[in-house]
């Protein structure tokens, strides 16, 4: 287990407070937080493909950036429109 | 330990640190307001330190490549993002994004309605040609 594998485990771990903000918040708060859960996301995917020295999945953080902006606008659009 | 690995490691542990204040601080704020200036950072600034660090530990390789090319749509999605849950959560709160005109009892922003134009004697509407 390299530094890279524990940067990603202790990421994860930081993803708890805003999961508890997801569950106990509004529904504003709960789509902050998922934002900030996304990212972390990405930056483990990053660090265990680094760490495991897994060349093939760091295409999986590039496609979650691109996907992590469209899905955050087509939250908040439909938050902000429908409901 | 090379001093690749040195530097990877303090970038990491800064990394870490970055998304554990910010994790909390999402937590311990009040509104949405202020839970998304904790965003910034675990958007913008951690993954700008993780990307450094990969650069560190494997020089310019193709994984380090990708992972500069996915924190460019990270860097250029996250201020448009940021601008749009702000704009939906004001929406949400006030009914309007913008703020309000200054006419009483409005409060929704809206642009101020011109009269209408008053007509004068002897010139009804629609008889412009004569």
């Amino acid at each position: 287990m390299n530094s890279f594998v524990i940067a990603a485990i202790v990421m994860l771990l930081a993803a708890v407070p805003c999961g508890i903000v997801v569950v106990r918040g509004t529904t504003m708060d709960a789509v902050v937080a998922y934002e900030a859960v996304s990212s972390i996301v990405f930056m483990v995917l990053v660090l265990l493909a680094e760490g495991f020295r897994r060349s093939g999945e760091f295409e999986l953080p590039v496609h979650l950036a691109v996907l992590l902006f469209g899905s955050g606008l087509v939250f908040v659009r439909f938050l902000e429109r429908w409901l | 330990m090379t001093a690749q690995g040195i530097v990877a490691d303090v970038l990491l542990g800064l990394a870490a640190a970055v998304v554990l204040v910010s994790s909390a601080g999402i937590l311990a704020m009040r509104d949405a307001y202020q839970r998304l200036h904790y965003v910034a950072p675990i958007a913008v600034v951690a993954p700008v330190i993780v990307a450094l660090a990969v650069l560190v530990q494997s020089g310019w390789t193709e994984n380090s490549g990708e992972t500069w090319l996915a924190l460019l749509f990270m860097v250029i999605g996250g201020p448009f993002l940021a601008h749009a849950t702000i704009r939906a959560a004001r929406t949400r709160e006030k009914g309007d994004w913008r703020p309000a005109s200054g006419r009483p009892g409005t409060g929704r922003g809206r642009p101020q309605v011109r009269p209408p134009e008053r007509q004068q004697p002897g010139h009804p509407a629609g008889d412009r040609d004569g």
